[in-house]
């Protein structure tokens, strides 16, 4: 994809890596440049004085006669000569030293060794006014380099400078410089490239990740970003992707099967009642009319009662279901209940038995408790072949209200075991629509209790609601 | 008796005059609250009928506007919002009943009743009932039917009390559950007829003509001829 460089991570990332790196490098060759600056001049400062102090001896020990310039200037030769020789490319010498020895009073003519003509460095020396301590930098006019000069006092009145052109430290430092230069430079482009590249490739992971994700979005949710065996934080981010793509899909799929669940099961009792509506339509008014409105309006109920266990859940899975509470005698509810399904029980031949405790108080909304409860009857009711025990224990332990309603039916369908609290979830054969368990299981949590579902071990299911409760204690 | 009907969906404001009109009713209709509260204020209306979603106003609103204006009638709100909330706020509001739609039109006539009824000042209950040659002694639990004793539990008794106060009108299973069990659920079984079948088979019992008629599709009714 084309792509301005310069509003890359990568290009961002690497500029500044450089220049932070350009910088400390840079403030670390000043220091060390200053070091060595410092070194050298330390070095021929000592050889310096040194070698003055020997000059002022010899020019001490040496008798003033006619042989005494010659033995000094010789002398004198011979120690500027003890520097190695640095020439420039012309052959020119760079380490210039100059001798210059004269009375203190000022009566015989200079001693002079040096380098051209002696009066621009005898006036410069005289200018500077030295002292006789550590050597110091002096300006001879008609030289560009500046010339370090020790001034020593002779025993006998004569002065002895010995002077040194700062022409090879200079020089020195100079091509170090020039040489960090280029080394700098080459260094900064080298660092530059190895972190631009570095960093591009780590970003391409980056990108790669935007463009999959970009196209999960609009296309298809089965993709998954590359999991790649490193450990470092791009693969945690791949991971992580991953794992909410996982969740988005799995909801995604979730909200597809109950929207397929639930059209699947308008569209059954809308046609019946189309069909049935259009039947009576087409023949003579009589008898019928009457038995094909009833059929009609009954497969309405149907399709409202599903509608509104649709919505009552939905409203509960967004914890929305608000709960009107009062104190209900749960013993009392479960046997008006009891008394009420217990006809449509023994229709069936089913047997339904009781063992309640009395005096259980669950802090509740009656009518969603209610709903609750028959709606387990209710399955108990459609689910269990005739000639059945359904069993409906209630007793009270540590603060809760544990409800039991056992059976010697068949049990959980093995298809739906562990998923039969899923709205929409029910038994290949079950006429219902699979609401009923996942209506209790969201009324018990509303209520902060817990629905449980297990196959007897004897046969049979057992199914266990249990809600906070409190114990009230007979006057 | 003279209804006011304040419904925006015209398909149920529709139904509701056609029904309420067959029930014997004189039925005035508002679209809106503004004219539900224009004419609500003439009070000549035995009882209001209101719905909560309407275009200018909430219901419970116009009902606090009509009440603050000093309209007694009772109300009975119609909704679409089933929350337990929204049933007490509407109570509290002024409203004396609570339907949620859809509803049985046998459950509107029948809290209608009850709300005119209750609004009346003569309130009379009755220690008997009399439908065709059936009898009921309220004081002592007592069922004849032709002067013979019925064998009835006591929640037989109370279905049959039930199902005679509303003689020659149809109830439906929601109100039989509601008024003998004081029950508000919603079974998908045949828990409610199973009682039907058995309190008939003892009412109708040794060949006398059948009195509990099934009305298909929205409850039964015991017939006084």
């Amino acid at each position: 994809m084309p792509k301005i460089v310069r509003t890359t991570a990568a290009w961002r990332i690497s500029t500044w890596t450089t220049l932070a790196f350009a910088l400390g490098t840079g403030v670390a060759f000043t220091i060390i440049y200053f070091l060595v600056a410092q070194s050298i001049r330390d070095r021929s400062d000592a050889w310096l004085s040194g070698e003055a102090e020997t000059l002022a001896q010899v020019s001490a020990g040496t008798p003033k006669d006619h042989l005494y310039n010659r033995i000094v200037g010789e002398v004198a030769e011979l120690a500027t000569r003890e520097l190695p020789d640095e020439r420039n490319s012309q052959g020119q010498r760079l380490n210039s030293v100059f001798f210059l020895a004269e009375r203190m009073n000022g009566t015989e003519d200079p001693l002079w060794v040096g380098p051209g003509p002696m009066a621009p460095f005898h006036k410069a020396i005289h200018v500077a006014n030295l002292g006789r301590g550590t050597p110091r930098s002096i300006t001879v006019e008609g030289w560009p380099m500046s010339f370090r000069v020790a001034e020593r006092q002779a025993p006998g009145g004569q002065i002895v400078y010995l002077g040194l052109s700062n022409r090879g430290d200079t020089n020195l430092l100079q091509n170090l410089t020039r040489r960090f230069v280029l080394l700098w430079g080459a260094t900064a482009v080298m660092g530059f490239l190895i972190s631009y590249l570095s960093a591009r490739r780590t970003l391409l992971r980056v990108e790669h990740i935007t463009e999959t994700v970009s196209r999960i979005g609009s296309e298809e949710l089965g993709e998954r970003l590359p999991e790649s065996a490193s450990r470092d934080e791009i693969s945690q981010l791949a991971k992580t992707f991953n794992l909410m793509l996982d969740r988005i899909q799995s909801s995604v799929n979730q909200l597809r099967s109950l929207t397929d669940a639930v059209a699947h099961d308008l569209k059954s009792p809308v046609t019946s009642i189309r069909g049935t509506l259009e039947t009576a339509m087409c023949s003579e008014p009589n008898e019928n009319w009457r038995e094909s409105v009833g059929q009609a309006i009954e497969d309405l109920d149907r399709l409202l009662s599903l509608l509104n266990t649709t919505l009552d859940l939905a409203e509960a899975e967004a914890g929305a279901l608000r709960l009107d509470r009062s104190p209900i005698d749960f013993a009392s509810l479960l046997r008006q209940l009891i008394d009420l399904y217990h006809p449509a029980m023994s229709e069936r031949h089913h047997q339904l038995t009781e063992d309640l405790e009395a005096n259980v108080l669950v802090n509740g909304d009656l009518s969603l408790v209610s709903r609750a409860v028959s709606n387990l009857l209710e399955n108990e009711l459609a689910h269990l072949p005739p000639n059945c025990q359904v069993h409906v224990r209630l007793h009270s332990q540590q603060g809760s209200a544990e409800l039991a309603i056992e059976d010697n039916g068949p049990g959980f369908p093995p298809e739906i075991v562990g998923r039969a609290c899923e709205r929409f979830v029910k038994g290949k054969h079950s006429s219902g629509h699979g609401l009923g368990l996942a209506f209790v299981d969201a009324v018990a949590k509303a209520h902060g209790g817990v629905l449980t579902i297990s196959d007897r071990s004897t046969g049979g299911a057992v199914i266990t609601v249990s809600l906070p409760a409190s114990v009230l204690q007979p006057a | 008796m003279r209804l006011l009907v304040v419904e925006d969906d015209l398909a149920i404001q529709g139904f509701l005059k056609r029904a309420l009109s067959e029930a014997g009713y004189q039925v005035d209709t508002a679209y809106d609250a503004k004219t539900g509260e224009l004419k609500a204020l003439e009070g000549i209306h035995d009882a209001l009928i209101i719905d909560l979603g309407l275009p200018d106003m909430d219901g419970l609103d116009l009902i606090a506007r009509c009440r603050s204006q000093g309209t007694s009638a009772p109300v009975l709100i119609l909704s679409a919002r089933r929350s337990v909330d929204e049933r007490v706020k509407g109570l509290e509001q002024g409203g004396d009943d609570y339907l949620t739609k859809p509803f049985a039109l046998a459950e509107l006539l029948a809290r209608l009743r009850n709300l005119l009824r209750r609004s009346s000042p003569v309130h009379n209950d009755p220690a008997r009932l009399e439908a065709a040659d059936l009898e009921l002694d309220l004081v002592r639990h007592e069922a004849r039917r032709s002067e013979r004793v019925l064998q009835l539990t006591p929640q037989e008794f109370s279905l049959l009390e039930y199902l005679c106060r509303n003689v020659g009108r149809v109830v439906t299973r929601t109100m039989i559950l509601d008024h003998v069990w004081r029950m508000r659920i919603d079974p998908a079984t045949n828990v409610v007829d199973v009682h039907i079948y058995r309190l008939r088979n003892k009412v109708e019992s040794e060949g006398r003509p059948p009195l509990i008629h099934t009305i298909r599709g929205v409850g039964y009714m015991l017939k006084n001829a």
